[in-house]
């Protein structure tokens, strides 16, 4: 009897686990699709799924479409133009052989589009706004032909278009010239120009393909959320990471079956937990958070312990030795005159924002200035690991809320000094960060950042919700408060002595970095982001270096997520820490700057005072010196400073020094030009003469 | 004498076709040896497992008669293997001096964590003497400021060959080190490479495909062909020999 | 007569390498030229350079006295250049069948498609046991003989063969020289890259030799033997 108890809950959960495995395994499809014929990592598929659901909303809600009308215009027809688009525009230029910065514009896309979306469409994330499914009365109808588990009218339609739909596709592939033509550009797009046929061509219809399945995967999965919103899709792509990768990202198929199997892997826990939980205690407070980090964990597994995954994607191109080695990046080494121009730069920068304090600043644009002069402390812990070592981290977010929850923690329960209790977080965050890098190190530069997204995530799902660090659900109610320090007589409490404090910091740690890159760790650093196997030749170790970095970029995540939560008395893991908000940091320091200390200054001065400083007219206002001669365009939305930036990626390809630098350097070279020419004209004029 | 480098019966097979069987070869302190055979033969294989780039299936690495076949590629470059690349590998954004200086200050090894992190920034004066006594005998004293990008293709190699001296190397690989140089630099860069090797009494082994470089340059030399040694000895006679031949420019292809 | 393949003056290579300085090269309607020399003299990247794969930095490529100077391979491939790459040069992923089916549509049309198969299975019956077989199974003899059976096929202007006899038995590269010898007396013009060079001499009409990425010699393959080995082998000072 017991027995076959057991049985109907396994089978149930096999049941209940399909439909959401259907849409993982849909968005897997497509994922492995731009994979496969163009090398791109792209984390945008979240983005893509999150415009075809939203326009479908919109469509049918607000204009009042059919369902069909509506599905046509955001599965059939924006969906492949959004992927055409960024074929055209953006990837087809990138030279192959450029993995990290088709991932790092994917990651900028992931940013830019939904705001854009938003933006174009008018569409606002609100609570309770999410379409109903692509059939009437999608989440009230229900089957149950087994008797076991009764499916939605929603869920089954999921289900049959993704079984459909993955049956459709390997017909494609297998029975039409255009498939074969797909598979023959997978293995190598040159042999397959040298047969005659445009390789572009039939890269840009897989793209095409591939973003409507992105597209259509929004659209199926959008009725279970509750609120139809960006963080979610783009969490919901690192699941279909995670499927994509039990298929080794380039088997479609395995890809369908890895989606199904992590939606029944996902129901069976959470079928099983809650018995296992009543016999053993512990497990009891993450009993409802392991589920949601199963993906997570998978992918960080198979990334790190699967060697034969890593291999796939120099999946044997015979005539790859035709590509030219990857273009060196245009800046070279820097000038005495670079130096004092940053300097220059620099001060004028401080001055501004100190006359600001001192004259114009209330309450509310010293909070701002504060932000910034912390934010620039976080970002620094980018400029060490994104900078010197090259590598890109996902999860500095996680690092910082390490350093924020650890403050609450410590003042919360044992009433320790926040100001220590301040650098103990920064030194948890380095070990974590360290203790991280270890499996990391020797990975490629695209499986690190797929790594750290996935402990992001895993972060984000998991950890943050155990009561030692987010503080359960006692924190729910009373929030995540965090007491200001007291030193001696300096009270900071006081808005201004904190600015002080944030500026003492990150000057501190601004010094600290400057000293990292002329040090012997940030020259080997440099050596092994110039050349892994030469700097082996030469007998450098990389692990030592990478894991002391990731632990340097900790510390200052850390401590600088500590100073974050200190400054607003909580730490508001959410909005300030959760791996989609972090995003946007490592969008706006590459698009900055990533590999210098005024690179992060100015990344947190964007971050904090774009805003209220240009989008909403401020600095405009106080140059006409009225507020009411501002013109009718502000304020701008803020919106628009994530389409912006998240844009600005793009440059990351050929400047990966970020705007910042290149932009002195080109005036470097303007001024030389000029001076060039004006010494020729005196010769001249001698020789004349 | 122990010989610098001693590999005996190095085997390495790909998915099934035997790249490397059973290759055994000696380079003597000193000495100048080739590594010659035609394209496919099996030479970078070798190379790469000499350097633990890939790890043979069999066989072992011995360096000055240690055992070495077990370590990672920048333990064995501690130990004394220097190398250049045929597809050059330099770091970027950085001078021709920097190059060298990295490398010095490797081999003099890692300090305390903290001082390797935040002092000894700024080179000391003996480590920029030690680079520059190098960059001088290459030739490329004026150079030394100079951002790598602007180095021509012969001038970069010369680099790599003084970013691998600074570590002292008993033995230099060299990876067809006048690929994509023209007649005129690779003899340029062969008459370098001799007078620097002369001076400091290092062995080369020299991966080539050039084989006037390679009677040029050695004394003694080995062919591969088919991932096997066929030939070895003194250079002149190697490349006399019909098998090379045959190896070279198919059966019956030498005259005579 | 307009020659099928000229390379004028060519520079080119591979970002900071440079692999060919100036090379100039015919191919005229019906010959068959040899392209010899050492490993890395730039046999290879002349092949890639006549194929589209690599564009020049400098100098000019026609085909059919179109000029192609920068175009992509497809365009080559349109105006009949076949490129039989070095190593590997079919899709292994594909079935043996497939990889023919890809090319024929392409050049015969799809109405042609089945017609085309059987005249290349009817050649090579060796494939036609395999037609289902993914190419990546075949042994490298085989690969070479697939690569040969779409071009018997499609009969395009201009084979350029790029060390079709490499790591294969005598035997069977006695048996791709026959072949090639039939396209050859077919009518469609061949550009044999080899470094043995044995077989290419019996079979070409021109012998053009490398070194360092340019011409050193050019001549009637009779003469050929004798200074191939010498200016190998008998380096004397500057040769």
């Amino acid at each position: 009897m017991l027995a076959v108890t057991f049985i109907e809950d396994v089978l149930r959960g096999v049941l209940q686990g399909l439909p959401p495995g259907a849409v993982y395994g849909l968005i897997a499809i497509g994922f492995v699709l731009a994979y496969k014929t163009s090398g791109v990592f792209n984390l945008a598929f979240g983005a893509q799924a999150y415009i075809s659901a939203g326009l479908y909303f919109q469509a049918r809600n607000e204009w009042g479409w059919s369902n069909l009308a509506a599905f046509v215009l955001a599965v059939v027809i924006v969906a492949p133009a959004i992927g055409l688009i960024l074929e055209r525009l953006i990837f087809r230029h990138l030279p192959p052989g450029s993995a990290l910065a088709k991932l790092v514009i994917a990651i900028g896309l992931s940013v830019a589009l939904p705001n854009l979306f938003e933006l174009v469409v008018g569409f606002e994330p609100v609570a309770g706004r999410t379409p109903e499914g692509l059939l009437n009365g999608g989440a009230t109808v229900f089957y149950d032909p087994t008797g076991l588990y009764a499916f939605s009218r929603d869920e089954l339609t999921a289900l049959t278009i993704a079984i459909v739909s993955g049956l459709a596709l390997a017909a494609l592939f297998r029975f039409t010239p255009i498939g074969l033509q797909m598979r023959a550009v997978v293995e190598s797009p040159r042999m397959t120009e040298l047969n005659g046929i445009r390789a572009d061509r039939v890269s840009a219809f897989s793209w095409a393909l591939s973003s409507a399945f992105a597209g259509l995967a929004g659209v199926l999965i959008a009725p279970r959320f509750n609120t139809l919103a960006a963080p979610d899709f783009f969490n919901l792509v690192v699941v279909a990471v995670a499927a994509a990768a039990i298929g080794k990202l380039v088997s479609i198929p395995r890809a369908v079956a890895g989606g199904l199997g992590l939606g029944v892997l996902i129901a069976l826990i959470d079928t099983f937990l809650p018995r296992l939980s009543e016999a053993q205690e512990w497990i009891e407070p993450i009993q409802d958070n392991v589920t949601p980090a199963v993906p997570f964990i998978v992918l960080f597994a198979l990334v790190t312990l699967w060697p034969a995954l890593r291999r796939s994607q120099e999946q044997s191109d015979p005539l790859a030795g035709v590509d030219p080695p990857p273009p060196v990046p245009a800046a070279s080494v820097r000038t005495p005159f670079l130096t004092i121009l940053t300097a220059v730069f620099g001060v004028c920068f401080f001055l501004v924002v100190g006359v600001v304090v001192v004259t114009r600043a209330d309450v509310s644009w010293l909070f701002l200035i504060t932000q910034a002069v912390i934010m620039s402390t976080i970002y620094l812990s980018v400029t060490v690991l994104t900078g010197f070592a090259g590598q890109i981290s996902l999860c500095q977010g996680a690092f910082a809320a390490i350093g924020g929850f650890t403050v609450f923690q410590l003042a919360d329960r044992f009433g320790a000094s926040v100001l220590v209790a301040a650098v103990v977080g920064g030194v948890i965050a380095a070990t974590v960060s360290a203790l991280l890098a270890l499996p990391l190190v020797r990975l490629g530069r695209v499986w690190v950042a797929i790594a750290t997204l996935a402990f992001a995530a895993f972060f984000d799902a998991v950890v943050v919700k155990l009561p030692f660090v987010g503080g359960g659900g006692t924190s729910l109610l009373q929030g995540t408060r965090v007491p200001r320090p007291v030193l001696g007589p300096l009270d900071f409490a006081n808005d201004r002595l904190f600015l002080g404090l944030a500026i003492v910091v990150f000057l501190a740690c601004a010094y600290t970095v400057t000293a990292i890159r002329s040090g012997t760790v940030g020259r080997t650093l440099a050596a092994l982001r110039g050349s892994e196997v030469a700097s082996e030749s030469i007998g450098i170790s990389p692990t030592r270096a990478r894991v002391t970095a990731f632990a340097v970029s900790g510390f200052l995540a850390g401590l600088g997520g500590a100073m974050l939560s200190i400054q607003q008395e909580n730490v508001n893991y959410a909005s300030n820490f959760a791996p989609f908000a972090a995003l946007f940091w490592l969008v706006l320091i590459v698009s900055l700057g990533a590999r210098t200390v005024e690179g992060a200054a100015y990344s947190g001065a964007s971050f904090s005072l774009m805003d209220p400083l240009i989008f909403k007219g401020a600095l405009l206002g106080w140059i006409l010196r009225s507020e009411e001669r501002i013109p009718g365009i502000f304020p701008i939305s803020p919106k628009w400073r994530f389409v912006l930036f998240g844009l600005t990626t793009i440059t990351f390809a050929k400047h990966p020094e970020g705007l910042v630098e290149d932009g002195k350097r080109k005036a470097h070279a303007r001024v030389e030009r000029w001076r060039a020419r004006v010494r020729e004209r005196r010769q001249d004029a001698e020789v004349t003469a | 004498m122990t010989a610098v480098l001693d590999t005996r019966g190095v085997t390495k097979t790909f998915a099934g076709v035997q790249a490397l069987s059973d290759v055994s070869l000696l380079v003597e302190p000193g000495e100048r040896v080739g590594l010659i055979g035609p394209n496919g033969a099996g030479k970078t294989t070798f190379f790469n497992c000499v350097l633990g780039v890939l790890r043979a299936e069999r066989g072992q690495v011995l360096l000055d008669g240690e055992d070495v076949s077990a370590l990672p590629v920048h333990e064995r470059a501690r130990r004394g293997i220097g190398r250049t690349f045929q597809r050059i590998e330099l770091f970027g954004e950085s001078t021709v001096r920097d190059h060298l200086l990295i490398a010095e200050r490797v081999r003099r090894g890692d300090g305390r964590l903290w001082r390797d992190l935040l002092g000894r920034g700024r080179p000391s004066a003996d480590e920029v003497a030690a680079c520059d006594r190098v960059l001088e005998q290459l030739g490329l004293a004026e150079l030394a400021e100079e951002p790598i990008e602007h180095l021509s293709l012969g001038q970069g190699r010369l680099v790599e060959v003084g970013r691998a001296l600074m570590t002292r190397p008993r033995l230099l690989l060299l990876d067809e080190p006048s690929s994509g140089l023209d007649r005129r630099e690779t003899a340029d860069l062969a008459a370098t490479l001799r007078a620097v090797q002369q001076a400091q009494g290092f062995a080369i082994l020299l991966v080539e495909h050039d084989v006037e470089l390679v009677a040029n340059f050695t004394s003694r030399s080995y062919v591969l062909d088919f991932g096997t040694l066929i030939a070895e000895g003194p250079t002149d006679e190697v490349l006399a020999s019909s098998l090379v031949r045959e190896a070279y420019l198919g059966p019956g292809g030498g005259p005579g | 007569m307009t020659p099928v393949l000229e390379l004028r003056d060519v520079s080119a290579g591979y970002g900071p390498f440079r692999a060919l300085f100036g090379v100039t090269l015919q191919v005229g309607d019906g010959e068959a030229v040899a392209l010899l020399g050492a490993n890395g003299a730039g046999k290879t990247t002349v092949a890639r350079v006549a194929s589209g794969l690599v564009a020049p930095e400098d100098g000019t490529v026609h085909v059919g006295g179109e000029d192609l100077t920068g175009a992509a391979p497809y365009r080559f491939a349109r105006a009949g250049v076949a490129h039989a790459t070095e190593g590997r040069s079919v899709f292994s992923s594909l079935t043996v069948e497939e990889n023919l089916r890809l090319s024929f549509r392409r050049a015969l049309g799809s109405a042609r498609v089945d017609e085309a198969l059987g005249q290349a299975f009817d050649a090579f019956a060796s494939l036609d046991r395999r037609r289902h077989q993914p190419a990546g199974t075949l042994s490298g003899g085989e690969q070479r003989m697939l690569s040969l059976a779409r071009v018997l096929v499609e009969s395009p202007p201009l084979l350029i063969a790029d060390e079709l006899s490499l790591g294969l038995a005598p035997i069977i590269v006695d048996e791709i020289y026959a072949q090639l010898a039939r396209l050859h007396s077919e009518g469609t013009s061949l550009l044999i890259v080899e470094q043995h060079v044995s077989h290419a001499l019996g079979l070409c009409d021109r012998v053009v030799m490398l070194e360092h990425g340019a011409v050193a010699w050019e001549g009637a393959p009779e003469q050929a033997g004798e200074r191939v080995a010498e200016r190998i082998f008998e380096h004397g000072g500057d040769g």
